[in-house]
């Protein structure tokens, strides 16, 4: 709760940014009720009378529709559901991943960590992209493989981060005791290191969150993605979006700007997560917010100026 | 230093063997194999083939440990292999595209620290002001605006409203230089944004953590002017991580350029890898993986040599 104050009085946009993220999220659980022409049997309703109708020309399509006469607003709340979904999911997995793999490693060490942290260097050397491409033609299209795809490799290459985070914990001296005390291994783990590295661990899962957005259309765009007929931003650019650039533009415009919306919410909203969290950051003396330290340092010295005052006139 | 870089040097060994055996199990666990997309062209030509025929001839009729270890120790004598499709060895083309990706890199670089490194350190000295939450915040929106989209849009409008489209003939740089640069200009600049986005507030951070040392307070208390301060002090010690962060994404701007290269019709190693993806085209995929692995690896392992180099702060572990 605190942290949340926190948020919208000492980092306003940040706190903005989580309305914003909010909303999404209420649009993607909420989608069959708001939107205005909702989907029957997994599809859209079409009418090819209403096709290409302009955004803010009628009102019973406030974003126009496409070329088979789809309400694109319709399609684009949809369409935050999608990537909603894959957001939360793939953040979840990847998270829970980096944690097992990275906590497990630093807190057994010796030939155990040698061996995974090789294979984490392996992962981490591929290219993501093709890392990704490659998981994609395995499993064919559709939301889970692409939450798998996303997930797994960052997951498995985000774990050194956390690995390295967990050893400094490890070798400290309330570890120790536990090992004296004849905590297992397992015990150390879950009471004591993965406690004490949580703040490092939302910090890379709020950080993450903006970037699963445009992997998602990036891969949609290479043509491995949702599979046909699942409404997803990405995929609208791909497919109408650029084949209908001229004569209806806001079939590009309209869901790339949703992306960078939704990704530059993410982005903001990690960023005042890791800036309230990081103890280098946080505020008092010694924060990068020099400014407020001096406003605040004048406030003390005018306060004791005034206690000061009384004493010196007796 | 020379045991550490000599157990770094070794433990790649393990590193590059696993690179290659995930990539291989990877590929062949996608459906689909080479032969079946042989058989189809070649009976869409009008020829009969014999599946089997040319699942010998390719290799592919031995198990798949086999075809594993016979593809290695053809690699590690140098020899990726010859193309399923493309008439030519693995090794020729990846020498003819590689060049293409590594120019498409270093100019995504130039441009990214011509623009993040300045901005970085104007923000740092005008710390929490109007103009520095008005370039962060434009460097986080250069962040999330989805490059494919943009290279859409810039490659498709300007052609319509001022007839002007960039050469989608790649030329060499040798050949022609002009036209070639003409061809990378935009999409170098492109990739450059979110980069930069990412270096500037990298470069930011770094600066402002050096301005909080002993002797920049020193500095100050000498009598010494901020701009002297800035530019002799902090900016050059802040330098050491950003050239560690630049040093990690090498790889991922050479191998992670595909949507840019796709768009541009750039024929660098990521247009390759998609191409020979979709043709299941395996010595392709495997060789260039491998190439791009041990590049990264290489990068990597310089940087962090060098930084502990740089930085006598910084002990061998």
């Amino acid at each position: 709760m605190t942290l949340l104050k926190d948020l919208f009085q000492k980092k306003t946009l940040g706190g903005i940014c989580l309305v914003i993220l909010i909303i999404f999220l209420l649009l993607a659980i909420f989608a069959d009720v708001i939107v205005p022409t909702p989907m029957v049997d997994g599809s859209l309703s079409k009418s090819v009378k209403d096709s290409l109708i302009a955004p803010f020309t009628n009102w019973s399509h406030p974003l126009g529709t496409d070329r088979l006469g789809q309400d694109l607003l319709s399609y684009m709340i949809y369409g935050a559901r999608t990537s909603v979904i894959l957001c939360v999911c793939c953040t979840i997995l990847s998270t829970i991943m980096q944690l097992v793999i990275g906590v497990l490693s630093a807190v057994f060490g010796g030939w155990f960590d040698l061996i995974v942290q090789r294979v984490v260097d392996a992962v981490g050397c591929i290219p993501m992209m093709l890392l990704l491409l490659l998981m994609m033609s395995m499993m064919g299209n559709g939301i889970p493989q692409l939450i798998i795809a996303l997930a797994v490799p960052s997951g498995i290459a985000g774990s050194r981060m956390v690995r390295s985070a967990a050893i400094s914990v490890k070798d400290s001296g309330y570890c120790n005791n536990s090992d004296l005390l004849g905590g297992t291994a397992i015990w150390k783990s879950v009471k004591h290191v993965v406690p004490n590295i949580m703040p490092l661990i939302i910090i890379n899962a709020a950080g993450s969150l903006g970037s699963v957005v445009m992997m998602e259309a990036s891969m949609n765009f290479l043509g491995y993605g949702v599979s046909a007929g699942t409404p997803s931003w990405g995929a609208l650019i791909t497919g109408q979006g650029r084949e209908m650039l001229f004569k209806a533009p806001w079939l590009c415009i309209v869901p790339g700007l949703a992306i960078t919306i939704l990704t530059f919410s993410a982005c903001m909203f990690g960023d005042a997560i890791r800036d309230l969290l990081d103890p280098r950051l946080k505020g008092g003396v010694g924060s990068y917010n020099t400014k407020k330290l001096d406003k605040i340092l004048r406030k003390l010295d005018a306060s004791s100026a005034k206690k000061n005052k009384p004493n010196a006139a007796a | 230093m020379g045991k550490y870089v000599l157990k770094r040097v070794l433990l790649l060994i393990p590193t590059i063997f696993l690179v290659c055996l995930i990539v291989f199990a990877l590929m062949r666990a996608v459906p689909g194999d080479a032969v079946d997309s042989i058989v189809t062209r070649m009976t869409q030509s009008g020829q009969t083939v014999d599946a089997d025929a040319v699942r010998h001839k390719l290799g592919l009729d031995v198990p798949a440990a086999q075809q594993f270890f016979n593809w290695l120790a053809d690699a590690v004598r140098g020899n990726l292999g010859d193309s399923f499709f493309q008439f030519d060895t693995v090794s020729n083309i990846i020498a003819r595209q590689l060049p293409v990706s590594l120019e498409l890199g270093i100019l995504t670089l130039i441009f990214a620290n011509l623009i993040s490194i300045p901005l970085g350190l104007f923000c740092a000295a005008k710390q929490d002001s109007i103009p520095d939450y008005t370039v962060r915040i434009i460097a986080v929106i250069f962040m999330a605006i989805p490059v494919f989209w943009l290279a859409t849009l810039v490659l498709f409008y300007p052609a319509q409203w001022w007839d002007y489209s960039p050469p989608v003939q790649y030329v060499s740089f040798f050949e022609d230089p002009l036209t070639n640069l003409q061809m990378f200009l935009i999409p170098s600049i492109l990739g450059a944004l979110a980069q930069a986005g990412m270096q500037l507030r990298i470069v930011r951070t770094m600066v402002l953590d050096t301005m909080r040392q002993d002797y920049i307070r020193t500095a100050y208390a000498k009598g010494v002017n901020q701009t002297h301060v800035m530019f002799q002090h902090a900016f050059r010690n802040s330098m050491i991580p950003v050239i560690t962060v630049i040093g990690f994404s090498v790889g991922a701007l050479i191998g992670g350029n595909v949507v840019l290269e796709n768009i541009f019709n750039i024929p660098g190693i990521g247009q390759l890898l998609v191409t020979a993806l979709g043709q299941r085209d395996y010595p392709v995929v495997q060789g260039s993986v491998l190439v791009m692995s041990i590049f990264v690896m290489i990068v990597n392992l310089i940087v962090d040599i060098a930084y502990k180099w740089i930085d006598p702060r910084i002990k061998y572990d």
